[in-house]
């Protein structure tokens, strides 16, 4: 079955192609029909995960390859299945979800588009087996990513948070970039699945820290890891979908992956193992501090996001087999109850109007089955049974007290913020959902009923989906050890289980509990505290920072920009001429013994002789001419007697052309020339000797250069091979056209490209100036 | 500058006649292009050179009149007809730009080979004529030579 694997990822960006061809014929409905892609994937998945048995790995190798080396070749492992499974799953809930959430914005097509594009990137990447692949589609989830997050672009917060969570973003891919060629240029391949066989030692290479400080600022910027993490709060601008969709599986979670896939490869050091683990405790720790002091309730979403990802990190830094099978269940617990959650956040959104969980208040009665989800996601959060995240949240523990040497200073951490995960939650239920709180109930403009089903699927799947695997997390078994097989390479045998029986790991979580509701008590002074913490903080406010840094960086560019950009046309076109020549008569020098190579002339023919006189004439014409008319007209003579040359050598295209293109632009020289302003004598003596002794240099340099051409013949003249295959393999005898469209098709097309933009220049251009006019 | 101040009917008809002939001539030398001088590149300046003698004598708005479509459309269906020559190879499972050929015997003609390559030509001649137009009518706009 994951034969169609790939088929399928083409079709997911397709379907971003297509949907502004779907979006008038199915209207409303596009959402649907778009959603059945990444069911099928999701079942696809769910049939193949038979299919790969513990410690296969199925490759898909691809014919095509964008360079060598460098082609789409797919494979189908654990690991690649968990976060598969996640992406589709919660990808067709989001896509329905947003087809109502979406439904009276403008652009709805542009969302769809996007949303679809980011799903392919995103299934692309966790299923890539080539390096370069897999930057390819990280990139791309970057720049659809900041197409999402700034979907409202009318709003100034939307553009800016876009385009900060695309610069940090796209920072980190540039170093997965750095980082992925220093990977393949040591193991003399691209393809993940070959450098892992071929069992090179990257940790004694020397370029061993190089490499992973690159990876590791991907994975910080991309995971919204201290101190990147702040663009994460910042894409809270996006549509809540969007937010569902980037921060529960996907986007932020890219940066897991790539440490899960790179584990066997990159692990194992103490620097890998150090440094992941600081960064991770900081940023669990510090997102789950912040998140109590947020009123916005996506807000306080993202920064637990940041919190779970910080754990992640963290238990990826930590390395046994343990950690990783925690960091695993993790993932899915907090993909499950997440997704959730916002979906949730986003139908108070809709069905209230606002999202300030001090303003909300007794959701229970107007919302009773979103209340019901919303809840189960919230126990989930708080790591308590019966949910998955109970089960998660212990393995988390487990693995923190077998870490030998460090756990007295990260279990605290871990503790304290899972305190906070529990106040947190005990504190969204009662602010938003409990019935019997003091504040005023708030106005409703959606009751349930009034939403359709599809709209409350989302979160409900999820719900239940984090309480079926938590009441029977034996399920979840084969799928962790097949993808801790390819982690860490060895045959785990992995029981989860929800109870535990009564032992130390239970006790901690008991005393959590306890703590969580003392804090949750106490919330009051509490969020004071914390908001004040806050405050501190804000002197070194990073995003501010960040864009202070940003700023200043694009004034100084700016700056030298216009020392170099001047905009005088005469000084562009001098600047050119001299340093050519200049570069050129440094060559000359240094590598020819004569200066002016004379001798070996051919017959000297008159007709070419005449033709050449005729042009000098016309050229100096033009140069003393007194009129603007005179002037072209001498320098068409000069373009056609150039046209001539061509004939007289038999390059029947060229000169074709040439006459055509001299033309035309005589046309438009005699069109416009009326229209000018009159002729006068500007420049004053000084710059025109100047002028002329540039100008009688660069001439001269030319007829040097062209005069050592005809001598020299480093290599066999391509146009042999040319002339050979014109006919045999591209099927034309005109071999200037067959260059043009066959051999050298790629150039033309290039060609063509810059044509049209210079016409989109002029069009646009013009335009700009009857506009001004005309008002 | 108006032309309603100086009508020349000769030249009027003339032009007209011109521009047809260089647009057919253009076609043929499009056709002609891979065995024999000519091709899109020059095809695409001849016909817009054609366009741009009838815009000069009777106007742009009559130019538009005539080719029905905004010249950046011509670039459009151009850049696309080209994309689909290149793609094409692709969707077979070759390298990009593969020229793609269907070989045939027709009677009297003799061996007949048709391929992407011209798919290709046509879209370089409709960038040409569409890039040279846009040019050409947007400065006329300016000169309010309608």
């Amino acid at each position: 079955m994951s034969e169609y694997l790939p088929l399928l990822i083409g079709l997911l960006f397709l379907s971003g192609i297509l949907v502004t061809v779907l979006y008038p014929i199915f209207k409303q409905r596009l959402g649907w029909v778009l959603s059945l892609i990444p069911l099928t994937i999701f079942v696809l998945l769910l049939i193949s995960l038979g299919d790969i048995g513990t410690q296969t790995i199925k490759l898909l190798p691809s014919d095509f390859s964008l360079l060598p080396g460098i082609d789409f070749a797919f494979r189908m492992d654990g690991l690649s299945a968990i976060f598969g499974l996640l992406i589709t799953g919660i990808g067709f809930l989001v896509v329905l979800y947003a087809s109502w959430y979406m439904k009276n914005y403008n652009r709805q097509a542009h969302f769809f588009s996007y949303l679809m594009f980011f799903m392919a990137a995103m299934t692309g990447l966790v299923f890539s087996d080539n390096l370069m692949g897999l930057f390819i589609f990280w990139e791309l989830t970057s720049v659809t990513s900041f197409l999402l997050i700034g979907f409202d672009h009318h709003l100034e917060k939307s553009r800016q948070a876009a385009l900060q969570s695309l610069l940090i973003t796209g920072f980190g891919g540039l170093c997965l970039l750095f980082a992925a060629i220093l990977i393949g240029q040591i193991a003399g391949t691209y393809q993940i699945s070959e450098i892992i066989a071929s069992g090179i030692d990257f940790t004694a290479h020397p370029q061993y820290q190089l490499i992973f400080i690159l990876i590791l600022v991907a994975v910080l910027t991309k995971s919204a890891q201290f101190p990147f993490h702040f663009w994460l709060p910042g894409a809270m601008q996006a549509p809540t979908p969007v937010s569902a969709y980037l921060h529960s599986a996907t986007m932020v979670n890219a940066g897991i992956y790539l440490l899960l896939r790179m584990h066997p490869v990159l692990s194992g050091t103490i620097l890998w193992k150090y440094s992941l683990i600081l960064a991770g405790v900081i940023t669990m720790f510090l997102g789950a501090w912040f998140s109590m002091g947020q009123k916005d309730l996506k807000r306080i979403l993202a920064f637990t996001t940041i919190s779970a990802l910080g754990t992640m990190v963290l238990l990826i830094g930590i390395g046994t087999p343990l950690s990783i099978e925690a960091t695993l269940v993790f993932f899915i617990v907090h993909g499950l109850y997440k997704g959730g959650l916002f979906m949730v956040a986003g139908i108070i959104d809709k069905s209230t109007g606002t999202r300030d969980i001090t303003v909300l208040s007794k959701i229970w009665k107007p919302l009773p089955a979103t209340t019901i989800f919303g809840v189960l996601a919230l126990i989930s959060m708080a790591g308590l049974p019966p949910m998955l995240g109970f089960v998660g949240k212990e393995l988390v523990y487990v693995a923190k007290i077998h870490l030998p040497g460090i756990s007295w200073i990260i279990l605290p951490l871990g503790v304290g913020a899972n305190i906070m995960m529990v106040a947190i939650s005990l504190t969204i239920f009662v602010e938003v959902f409990y019935t019997k709180s003091k504040k005023p109930a708030i106005p409703i403009h959606y009751t349930e009923k009034k939403l359709p089903w599809y709209f409350i699927l989302g979160p409900g799947v999820l719900a239940l989906a984090g309480l079926l695997l938590g009441l029977f997390p034996a399920g979840l078994n084969q799928v962790i050890a097949n993808a801790l097989f390819v982690t860490k390479n060895q045959v785990v045998d992995v029981h989860l289980l929800l109870w535990h029986g009564f032992n130390e790991i239970l006790l901690l979580s008991i005393f959590a509990i306890l703590l969580g509701v003392i804090v949750f008590v106490f919330r009051k002074p509490v969020t004071k505290f914390i908001r004040l913490t806050i405050k501190w903080f804000d002197i070194y406010h990073l995003p501010t920072i960040f864009m202070n840094v940003m700023n200043q960086y694009l004034k100084i560019a700016g700056k030298y920009t216009q020392r170099i950009q001047h905009g005088y046309h005469r000084y562009y076109l001098m600047t050119f001429f001299v340093a050519t020549l200049a570069i050129t008569a440094f060559q000359i020098n240094w590598n020819f013994t004569e200066l002016v190579p004379l001798g070996g002339f051919s017959t000297i023919r008159l007709n070419i002789v005449i033709l050449l006189m005729v042009s000098s004439l016309a050229v100096l014409f033009a140069v003393f001419s007194m009129s603007r008319l005179s002037a072209i007209l001498s320098m068409g003579v000069v373009g056609y007697g150039i046209g001539l040359l061509y004939l007289l050598y038999g390059a029947i295209d060229l000169a074709i052309t040439q006459f055509l293109s001299e033309t035309v632009i005589m046309v438009l020289f005699v069109m416009v020339i009326y229209y000018l302003p009159k002729f006068a004598k500007l420049s004053n003596k000084r710059s025109r000797i100047r002028d002329i002794i540039i100008s009688l240099a660069v001439g001269a340099g030319v007829t040097i250069v062209v005069l050592h051409s005809r001598a020299l013949n480093n290599y066999e003249p391509i146009s042999n091979f040319f002339t050979e295959n014109s006919l045999l393999k591209a099927h034309g005898r005109n071999i200037v056209n067959v260059i043009l469209v066959d051999f050298r098709a790629l150039d033309t097309l290039g060609e063509i490209t810059v044509l049209t933009l210079a016409a989109i220049g002029v069009f646009s251009l013009f335009r700009f100036t009857i506009k001004k006019e005309s008002k | 500058m108006n032309n309603n101040n100086f009508k020349n009917i000769i030249l009027e008809n003339i032009v007209t006649l011109f521009m047809k002939v260089m647009v057919i001539y253009s076609f043929y030398l499009l056709l002609r292009g891979h065995n024999n001088p000519g091709g899109g590149f020059i095809a695409g300046i001849i016909a817009s050179t054609g366009f741009i003698f009838f815009a000069i004598i009777h106007g742009t708005k009559a130019l538009q009149n005539i080719i029905k479509f905004q010249p950046q459309l011509f670039i459009a269906s151009g850049l696309s007809l080209v994309f689909i020559a290149a793609f094409l190879p692709v969707i077979i499972s070759k390298e990009i730009l593969t020229g793609l050929w269907i070989q045939t015997k027709i009677p009297v003609w003799g061996e007949f080979h048709l391929g992407t390559p011209l798919i290709f030509d046509t879209g370089v001649f409709l960038v040409v004529i569409g890039v040279i137009l846009t040019i050409v009518i947007s400065i006329m706009e300016v000169l309010k030579w309608n």
